[in-house]
């Protein structure tokens, strides 16, 4: 561990100067000293030591918006949609200064899991994803974002009444304040200044407390109770574009290992098991999003993994891992191998094609615990290609466990 | 006392201003709106194209085809509306259409607009019903109906919506709940005061007929030789002139209001409209130089018909049945009344004192080109041109109470000033 650490300080170094890059430049990183984003020893004790030193950056206006009470309503209020403050809580990215913002990036590289393409990395590169959508709304001076603001010429949006599933969306909803590199107005824009982190909970290692990070796209949630790690989920993960190309021509396709192991789990099915594991119900976006806590489908539906082959099985293990492996290692295995343990007890299910390349083509894992989904919505700003949603929950460990839905 | 006038003034055409703009939804659904009338109720749906595709079974690239038959069929069977007790009403499609939709953070897209009429048996509640509607959430499990009601006559709502319910599918049974709409208790009375209310606001927003009305008391208190305005005819004289123009005013609105609505006239919104904004022109034009002198209240009863056509129109939207027809006429006519009695009395001092300063001429010539101004952009714009000055004129006119507030404080502190600067009343 402690001969992997300077690795991941550049690694992450560079993730940080390509996100100064991408953002539209507003803010001047003049500064030669480059504010580096550290890991912290790999554990909740190190989590802590990462979130004190955060918090200790911060202003007394900002340390209020970062650090929470444990509640059942800051705890829900994440969204995959580029609403900004309206339907989330924490201290803004754009906020803060450029050491304050790796300060918090270093309690995400603490936090999280340290695979490639996964974990910490995966969570800067949905930062990149935005930045580079706003850049295409910006160019492209599409009025088709949270931006245009549109209410529609026929007047299809009733009135009164926040989110039709009475949830994330306070009727009050203005713009949030910051915004330096918001792609948008209206709900928020697209930008990595539009991310929040916050703390429900005072962070200890004996308290339950949770670290709540999310924007466009993206929801982290991760609880603590006792020393010890309790939930990993939540969580949220979406990208549009797919895949891209940046100004300095590295290519990023920050989902495409996710697809690649649903699509290798579905392909190993006989034409009879894929029969048997489609769902008659047609998906448009995920089932389980934001405000959907714990309303789990009673019966699970599609093909029984009992029925598998060991190889299989070990493919339908493998789809669930890119999830899991967002928290950090340790947890990851444990929750892995709980997984594995229950994969007689899981169903796979997919609808629309099984390309994984249309509007509404769709794959679930729901087993005792784990709960994972995947699917493929038309873009909206880049309306001629599609873009993922995903999303990772758990039956019993969502937020620790910490609450009840009814 | 100025200050307490002017404040009770703004509270009470504050009342008749609009409310705030609807709250946005970030996720693409469909909508369904209710007009609730006496025995039916109207429904128009707006259903994502692609959604709808999908949930029919038809592939989703024919978001844009010309399918209304299927589209028909489809909704039949997924929008069973029941009463209490579960008897079906009847259900007719009257149009489909398709569109483009466009709701917040979803970019646009295609979408279907249907129109249906929905019946209950005789004797059925139309306040209290199953609404009996799964359209696309049957099957395409992620997606959201928001249900509203636009028009409840009997509870006294009559514009904006209201969320009565959203349909979307139970997560944990994976089944479409059933929504009982229940609009609550409906009385003529509740109508009334709506349309009363409706009437007030009506006049407050609508500024060319205010104008209109303005520019005609204008040279109100003024005495006309040949072809030119000069002199006071008087305070006394001044408000029985305008006395008498309002009222002639009322008399021809309320007169052709009611004959097209009773009788079921209907005119084409545009000339009536046109005919409006000429009808400023030459109110404005006859304040720069007298044209029929003497006579205003005729030509204000007869200005007044155009005018209560143009109010009818409002109604005509409404559907309502001859009982609630009757009850609206009078209740939308008394809040007209209501409300432009107000606003002239507010505008009196100003226009009494304007007649007795040196700077007279300058303010009425100067206040009927500006009218005259913002009516040929109106006359302009509603013969099909559109134009900037019409869009000003329509911007000013959301700020009618400011601009009447404004001028009931300049007239009022002017004359207060006047007497206590001179000794002697004048006239």
């Amino acid at each position: 561990m402690t001969s992997r650490r300077p690795i991941i300080a550049i690694s992450a170094v560079l993730a940080l100067g390509l996100t100064a890059c991408g953002s539209s430049g507003s803010e001047d990183t003049a500064s030669t000293t480059a504010a580096t984003v550290k890991s912290y020893d790999k554990s909740v004790a190190g989590v802590v030591e990462a979130a004190e030193a955060f918090l200790a950056t911060l202003d007394d206006t900002d340390k209020a918006s970062a650090q929470l009470d444990l509640t059942q309503d800051n705890a829900t209020a994440w969204s995959n949609l580029p609403c900004g403050s309206t339907c989330r809580v924490g201290v803004e990215f754009s906020n803060l200064d450029d050491d304050e913002v790796a300060a918090a990036k270093s309690v995400l590289l603490t936090a999280l899991g340290t695979g490639s393409g996964s974990g910490y990395q995966r969570v800067t590169e949905l930062l990149l994803a935005d930045d580079y959508l706003g850049s295409v709304q910006a160019s492209s001076g599409t009025s088709g974002g949270p931006g245009g603001g549109g209410m529609p010429s026929g007047g299809a949006m009733p009135s009164g009444g926040g989110m039709p599933s009475g949830g994330g969306m306070p009727s009050g909803g203005g713009m949030p304040s910051g915004g330096g590199s918001d792609g948008g107005g209206g709900l928020g824009g697209y930008g990595s200044g539009n991310y929040y982190l916050a703390f429900l909970g005072t962070p200890s290692s004996t308290g339950t407390w949770q670290l709540h990070f999310g924007g466009h796209h993206l929801a982290v949630n991760m609880t603590y109770k006792a020393g010890a790690v309790e939930g990993v989920s939540p969580f949220f993960v979406g990208v549009e574009p797919t895949s891209w190309t940046d100004s300095l021509s590295t290519a990023h396709a920050p989902l495409k290992d996710m697809r690649a192991a649903m699509l290798a789990m579905t392909s190993s099915l006989s034409t009879a098991e894929q029969t048997k594991a489609k769902l008659s119900q047609s998906f448009t976006d995920v089932l389980l999003g934001p405000d959907q806590d714990g309303k789990f489908p009673a019966k699970k539906q599609g093909l029984a993994v009992s029925s598998l082959t060991a190889a299989q099985k070990k493919l339908v293990l493998a789809a669930v891992k890119p999830w899991v492996a967002n928290a950090d290692d340790a947890t990851a295995t444990a929750l892995l191998s709980t997984y594995e343990s229950e994969l007689d007890k899981t169903y796979i299910g997919w609808s629309g094609t099984l390309g994984l390349t249309k509007h509404a083509d769709y794959v679930r894992i729901d087993g005792p615990s784990v709960w994972v989904e995947f699917v493929c919505q038309n873009g909206v700003v880049l309306q001629n290609q599609i873009h993922y949603h995903t999303i990772y929950r758990d039956h019993t460990r969502d937020y620790g466990g910490e609450f009840t839905f009814s | 006392m100025i200050r307490r006038l002017a404040l009770a003034a703004a509270a009470l055409v504050a009342a008749f201003l609009p409310g705030a703009p609807a709250a946005a939804h970030p996720m693409p659904h469909s909508t369904v709106t209710l007009d609730v009338h006496d025995r039916s109720v109207s429904a128009e749906l707006r259903l994502p194209a692609e959604d709808l595709a999908l949930a029919a079974g038809s592939p989703p690239t024919a978001a844009s085809s010309p399918a209304g038959g299927d589209v028909r069929r489809y909704l039949l069977a997924h929008f069973r509306p029941r009463t209490m007790a579960g008897a079906p009403w009847r259900v007719a499609i009257d149009r489909i259409e398709a569109a483009d939709g466009e709701q917040t953070a979803t970019g646009p897209y295609r979408e279907w607009v249907i129109g249906a009429s929905l019946s209950p048996p005789p004797g059925g509640d139309v306040r209290h019903f199953r609404l009996g509607y799964d359209a696309i959430v049957h099957q395409v499990v992620t997606h959201t109906v928001l249900v509203s009601v636009r028009q409840d006559w009997a509870a006294g709502r009559v514009e904006g919506d209201t969320q009565v319910g959203v349909l979307t599918v139970d997560r944990r049974t994976m089944t479409v709940p059933g929504l009982t709409v229940d609009l609550g208790p409906g009385s003529a009375g509740r109508g009334f005061l709506a349309m009363l209310r409706l009437g007030g606001t009506h006049i407050v927003e609508g500024t060319d007929h205010l104008l209109f009305l303005l520019v005609l008391l204008l040279p109100a208190a003024l005495l006309a030789t040949g072809r030119r305005w000069h002199g006071s005819a008087g305070g006394r004289r001044a408000v029985r002139r305008i006395g008498a123009v309002t009222l002639a005013f009322t008399a021809g609105h309320s007169a052709a209001l009611a004959a097209s609505a009773l009788g079921h006239i209907e005119l084409p919104a545009r000339p009536v409209e046109a005919f409006i904004a000429a009808s400023i022109l030459i109110g404005a034009t006859h304040a720069i130089r007298p044209l029929f002198p003497g006579r205003e209240a005729l030509v204000a009863g007869l200005f007044g018909l155009g005018h209560g056509m143009a109010f009818s129109f409002t109604l005509a939207e409404l559907h309502l049945s001859t009982g609630q027809l009757a009850l609206s006429l009078l209740g939308f006519n008394l809040g007209i009344e209501l409300v432009q009695l107000l606003l002239v009395a507010m505008a009196l001092p100003a226009i009494v004192l304007a007649a007795r300063l040196p700077a007279q001429p300058v303010l009425r010539i100067g206040g009927a080109t500006v009218a005259a101004v913002a009516a040929a952009g109106w006359l302009a714009d509603r013969l099909g041109r559109p134009n900037p000055v019409a869009r000003l004129a329509d911007t000013a006119g959301s700020h009618t109470a400011v601009v009447m507030i404004a001028l009931f404080a300049a007239g009022l502190a002017g004359t207060i000033g006047r007497r206590m600067r001179s000794a002697v009343p004048t006239a």
